[in-house]
């Protein structure tokens, strides 16, 4: 096992962390946290509208067109935001100008949705204008957002570093300038979009999203591709590197277009046990990573009662944080980092929480994951609004909990007889376990 | 001494520098120092003074970005170890600021 963390470590660790740090992939990272908490404000009215008594729920059946319009804004146009967040941060990491970036990534990937003009179709003197079909701006049309944003800031920096740009004298006003600046880059992305979108009538989004799609798919409803993010990061984990952080830049897109998805099949009236994914982020935050990554807070429940003197304590430190899902305190405490005996049961834990909840989602025995909550709720909490106000995904997470907590008993009780030994055998050393 | 400590989100490095301030306090260390989450630290370097950039052990992998940060602000740059990232290690971590110390 020694010799296995080893190689994860030197080998399987820096090509990850050196992807997660790659410019493009950084700029999406940033652009689409960027959206995480319009995604949170419109979550809570898909929460409100979706109560979990059933009188209510037929109280407010009305109005929930109304209620569920700010997500609509928010989820159902993510991709816009995300658009222009990942164009100024790329942008910016070549040392250009973000709103720049931003605006034209963003036009670029608007670029990719033809106007329509339903007027005919509607009663006479009620037209409405040319109107944006709001069907690819949203989680759908997230891959476009990425592809048009790449496109337009690579050319941006393209024609910026061989200098051909239309340049203002000093007096003119930065601001100015600026949109000058964009002047010619900007003519050459969008008419490029143009020729492909209106004059060939190829339809980006729809490409893009048909090769997605079985990505999805397989990272959202199969068992293996829903456990292939959970034993990298725990595996990121076992080496000391934040694992979320690594694999969360690659796979959130995706988990977020699988979110939306959930969220707008919701919104639309389907069974909140019947939805397109069973495993967006929300999935794993809330029956997997209780207590943080590696389902911690099982291990947290045991060091309280932990025989050595060391383990004990820094359970006694770590289990407020625990409960709010902070494990950092626990991981290099313990430590779990690169530790033989305990990095057993901190990848097998929650690959086995995993397969249950998946199983369970799966068969509708709990609802599927919608809502985006703050991360730092308790697990039964968070569990019970993101699935639709669910109160047995509360009762998975505590299945989950003790499922763990057997999956690390023999192992805790090795590494505490261990730990006791060292402590007995050196009293006035104590500080060498430290 | 105004020192900065980065992690992921900010969370984890806030319970570590609270520790270490405390400690600080006991050792009568004129200390000011906060807890940032990475998306954050590059602009917070340029604003006010800090004397140092502590990188938490979990983001290691983004100790070339920060790097760069700091130099771009000309503030001294160090890794926490991981046994000195939990409230028992802040007396270790202390130690290590305090090297950075005019």
């Amino acid at each position: 096992m020694t010799k296995f963390l080893v190689w994860i470590e030197t080998k399987f660790m820096p090509p990850m962390a050196k992807l997660a740090e790659q410019k493009h992939l950084k700029a999406i990272r940033d652009g689409v946290i960027s959206t995480l908490s319009l995604i949170l404000v419109g979550s809570f009215f898909l929460i409100i509208a979706n109560p979990p008594i059933a009188s209510w729920a037929e109280a407010i059946a009305p109005y929930t067109a109304d209620i569920v319009i700010p997500f609509r804004i928010t989820m159902g146009l993510m991709s816009i935001y995300a658009s222009y967040g990942m164009g100024y941060s790329l942008a910016k990491s070549y040392k250009l100008d973000g709103i720049t970036g931003g605006v034209l990534s963003l036009a670029t990937f608007l670029m990719l949705t033809v106007p329509v003009n339903v007027d005919a179709l509607l009663p006479e003197g009620q037209g409405i204008g040319w109107v944006l079909p709001m069907g690819n701006l949203g989680g759908a049309g997230m891959f476009s957002a990425i592809l048009a944003m790449i496109f337009a800031v690579e050319s941006l920096r393209f024609f910026k570093n061989r200098n051909l740009m239309i340049k203002m004298p000093e007096q003119v006003p930065d601001s100015v300038a600026r949109s000058f600046e964009a002047l010619i880059p900007g003519a050459f992305v969008i008419t490029i979009v143009w020729i492909i979108r209106v004059l060939l009538d190829f339809d980006l989004n729809n490409f893009i999203l048909s090769i997605f799609t079985p990505i999805n798919d397989i990272l959202g409803n199969n068992l293996i591709g829903v456990l292939v993010p959970v034993i990298f990061i725990t595996l990121l984990w076992a080496a000391g590197v934040h694992g979320m952080s690594v694999i969360g830049s690659v796979a959130r897109p995706m988990w977020l277009v699988m979110l939306d998805a959930n969220g707008q099949a919701l919104a639309d009236g389907a069974d909140p046990n019947q939805l397109p994914y069973i495993a967006p982020e929300q999935f794993y935050q809330w029956t997997v990573w209780i207590g943080g990554a590696g389902s911690t807070l099982a291990l947290c429940i045991l060091l309280l009662f932990a025989k050595s003197v060391y383990l004990k304590q820094v359970g006694r430190f770590s289990i407020i944080p625990s409960l709010f899902n902070i494990n950092e305190p626990l991981i290099f405490g313990v430590p779990l980092v690169m530790n033989p005996i305990l990095a057993i049961p901190f990848i097998l834990a929650p690959v086995v929480t995993t397969t249950i909840s998946y199983f369970a989602v799966k068969f509708g025995i709990i609802n599927g994951f919608v809502s985006n909550v703050p991360w730092t709720l308790p697990a039964p909490i968070g569990a019970f609004l993101s699935a639709s106000n669910d109160w047995k995904a509360a009762v998975l997470v505590l299945i989950n909990i003790a499922i763990a907590g057997a999956i690390y008993y023999p192992f805790f009780k090795v590494y505490d007889k261990k730990l006791r030994e060292e402590e007995l055998g050196q009293v006035s050393e104590e500080h060498t376990i430290l | 001494m105004k020192v900065v400590m980065v992690c992921s989100g900010g969370m984890s490095s806030a319970i570590v520098v609270k520790a270490i301030l405390k400690e600080a306090d006991k050792q009568n260390f004129d200390l000011e120092m906060i807890a940032v989450g990475s998306g954050e630290i590059e602009e917070i370097l340029k604003t006010s003074g800090y004397d140092l950039l502590l990188v938490a052990p979990q983001v290691k992998h983004q100790f070339a970005t920060f790097e760069g940060y700091a130099n771009e602000a000309g503030v001294p740059i160090d890794k926490v170890e991981p046994m000195g990232y939990t409230p028992l290690g802040a007396p270790k971590t202390l130690l290590q600021i305090k090297k950075y110390s005019k």
